[in-house]
């Protein structure tokens, strides 16, 4: 072998230009992108359109993306799921590039940097406006939807925060039924801990998590109060600090401090705290509704598990909740196949669309019909979604700052690193900037 | 058979770079020219997305100046630097000590250890994250009998990060270390025994002057890893709980993609570059001076 080698008869130029030439091939390829989005098969022309979103979409989209293709098979839909961070940055990096799917996972409002207002505010999203759908979205719901006045994000409903709890759990330690107001919550986390299992199980190093226990009071301890709060703050009239998110925050850590959560908060997952309700180790834990669906999954039984409002106030007329626009998509602006794009989202905003969307993650339908479903766990919040519920917070905040502020300044907190008015004033930081 | 002047010069010299040319002209491509040309943004207000953009001059690192949490991440990163060079190679080099030894295991033993080293650091941060079940009958703390909170405790994250580092990279240093003992001449640890020298002695004065150069390359190495240090950080804690964790690394990585601020995450990875650069060439020049050969 090796005196093969040896007898070959390259010269060392032949070589270097051999080795330079096949460089320059291997460039060539790897800078070379899909010369065509329309390719053929089966004798007509197929529109290959590309989704990219977040894992929470998956069941859903699976449905829906199966039931377009049956409906117009000329048009193929290739899509990719992955967690929220890695989605953030590598949609991130292709916005950047100019080189995004034709449809990708949108954040409703604003205040998150793949929100609807900070990519529509740079180009980036097709107008919807003209969809029918788009015109029904309900009046509250407008700002998370709508950028001066135009559609920007098509979601199938919206989502609430509350608590999931174990039926089973929540039966043995005498509890008949789930607390309406602040001190039968706290009444309830006593039976539960008396009854040797973790009242509330929370999984505060996964960050998003740390946010919900405020996000479930704020509603009762400051829109109740204001509902024109988050246009006084806008306004630089109102601000974290002084307000009800004092409350909320000494609330939550009240719960630490009877020693409701389990023990060491901040090193538990959510897939942790998941498991502990799931498996009847603690009665419940503060989450959004769209997670439902993985707590069942984790359950010996689906039907052990249900929600229930968290009562922020003491008196049950003054409880409200947040209901926020479940997280959604949107077409590219500068994309090969816009119309493509749009028309697929157009099918989703059909009625029957919006109602497998929704049931697929427990959400409550953004429009209605006689054949709307709604999962029988969150029934008991839909007396509240006329006047007494609130967009989720972030949704209404002036940048991407705040809420990474809002969970780091929680696990503070809850590790005893920080007070209350240092934590409220870096939001406070965080929000002017 | 003569040869000529000028073809025994080319013969000579030439090669080393001329066959490295491609390979070059590739990473020139992909690697300096994206870096280089990616610079300009460290002037801009740049989000990231669309065509919007301003030159601001040098006011992002005016802005890093007075960046509590990036300052704060500096001191992180430091920390973690330190602790991971000084472990990672120690236990390098006693493992790379004992696999050197005539054990009959010894093949066995160098591939255990140098296994993590192939894995990625994602998933030993995953893998980690178990093994840091702050529940006292799980993972780490069922073994040893303790109730730490390995990632949610802000006084110890930052150390059990710096443990799973050294946990994966502690086999890579041992292989470097392990090149450097095969290179030390048997005769001269036989003159020293015949001179009566101990194995302490033999390590002091044979080794280990003989070990400066897989001295220089490990330190070096652990010490850019160290600096640059993300997904460990970013997949365990997201540089939490609260800023606990945070390194310059994971900071620009925020501002970058969950802020979208791309202009100012630019201007904090452009010092960092620098930094590292800096510090690896200081210390790079000092090593090398205490280097000898046998």
């Amino acid at each position: 072998m090796t005196g093969l080698l040896h007898d070959a008869r390259v010269s060392r130029g032949q070589f270097l230009r051999m080795m330079g030439g096949l460089a320059v091939a291997a460039t060539a390829t790897a800078c070379s992108t899909r010369p065509e989005t329309t390719a053929t098969t089966g004798g007509g022309a197929t529109t290959e359109l590309k989704f990219i979103g977040v894992a929470d979409q998956k069941a859903p989209m699976d449905e829906l993306v199966g039931a377009y293709q049956k409906a117009k098979p000329a048009v193929r839909i290739t899509a990719s799921y992955a967690p929220t961070d890695q989605v953030q940055t590598s949609l991130r990096t292709q916005l950047g590039a100019g080189n995004a799917p034709d449809l990708h996972v949108v954040y409703p409002g604003n205040g998150s940097a793949m929100s609807m207002a900070q990519i529509a505010e740079a180009g980036l999203l097709a107008d919807l406006s003209a969809q029918p759908w788009a015109a029904t979205v309900p009046a509250g719901f407008r700002p998370a939807f709508q950028l001066d006045g135009k559609t920007y994000i098509y979601s199938a409903g919206s989502s609430v925060i509350g608590a999931v709890y174990n039926k089973k759990v929540f039966d043995k330690a005498g509890i008949d039924a789930p607390p309406t107001t602040w001190n039968e919550f706290l009444a309830a986390c006593d039976k539960l801990k008396k009854a040797g299992v973790v009242p509330i199980a929370l999984g505060a190093q996964t960050p998003w998590v740390t946010q919900l226990i405020t996000y479930a009071l704020v509603p009762s301890t400051v829109y109740a109060k204001d509902p024109t709060f988050d246009d006084k703050q806008l306004a630089g009239q109102a601000t974290f600090a002084g307000s009800g998110w004092q409350d909320a925050m000494e609330m939550y850590l009240e719960l630490q401090k009877r020693g409701y959560f389990n023990d060491n908060p901040n090193g538990t997952t959510f897939e942790q705290q998941t498991s502990m309700v799931a498996g009847g180790k603690a009665g419940m834990a503060v989450q959004v509704s769209a997670v439902l669906p993985d707590f069942r999954k984790a359950a010996a039984s689906p039907d052990d598990l249900s929600m229930f409002p968290v009562p922020g106030a003491d008196d049950a007329g003054s409880v409200w909740i947040p209901a926020g626009v479940v997280v959604g998509l949107g077409a590219a602006a500068k994309g090969r196949n816009v119309e493509e794009a749009k028309a697929f989202i157009d099918f989703l905003g059909k009625q029957e669309n919006i109602n497998a969307w929704a049931k697929a993650i427990s959400a409550i339908p953004l429009t209605q019909d006689d054949s709307s479903t709604i999962d029988p766990a969150v029934e008991s919040f839909l007396p509240f979604t006329k006047d007494r519920a609130v967009p989720f917070m972030d949704q209404r905040w002036p940048n991407a700052e705040v809420q990474p502020v809002h969970f780091a300044v929680v696990q503070e907190l809850l590790a005893g690193e920080s007070t209350i008015d240092e934590a409220l004033k870096k939001m406070d930081e965080a929000y002017r900037k | 058979m003569t040869v000529s002047s000028s073809r025994r010069r080319f013969t000579a010299s030439a090669p080393s770079w001329l066959f490295a040319a491609p390979a070059l002209a590739v990473y020139a491509l992909v690697v300096l020219y994206p870096a280089v040309s990616g610079v300009v943004y460290a002037f801009t207000d740049w989000s990231g997305i669309g065509q919007d953009m301003s030159f601001v001059g040098l006011a992002n690192f005016g802005t890093l100046l007075g960046d509590d949490q990036a300052m704060g991440s500096i001191g992180n990163t430091l920390l973690l630097t330190v602790a991971t060079v000084a472990v990672q190679n120690g236990v390098g080099l006693l493992l790379a000590l004992g696999v050197h030894a005539k054990l009959k295991s010894r093949a066995l033993l160098r591939v255990i250890f140098f296994a993590p080293v192939v894995v990625s650091p994602v998933m030993v941060a995953f893998l980690w994250k178990y093994i840091y079940n702050p529940d006292p009958s799980a993972g780490l703390n069922g073994l040893l009998g303790l109730h730490v909170d390995w990632l949610g405790d802000p006084s110890v994250a930052l150390w059990s990060i710096a443990g799973m580092v050294v946990w994966q990279y502690a086999g890579y240093s041992m292989v470097i270390f392990l090149a450097g003992l095969e290179g030390v001449p048997r005769e001269l640890h036989e003159a020293a025994m015949i001179d009566g020298a101990g194995t302490l002695q033999r390590f002091r004065y044979v080794t280990w002057p003989l070990l400066a150069p897989a001295v220089t390359i490990n330190l070096m190495l652990s010490t850019i890893g160290g600096l640059k240090l993300f997904d460990q950080v970013f997949a365990a804690t997201n540089g939490g709980p609260g800023y606990a964790t945070e390194t310059l690394s994971t900071v620009l990585y925020k501002q970058a993609f969950v802020f979208g601020k791309f202009g100012y995450s630019t201007a904090v990875a452009l010092v960092l570059a620098l930094f590292v650069a800096a510090v690896s060439l200081v210390q790079v020049y000092y090593l090398r001076r205490r280097e000898v050969t046998a």
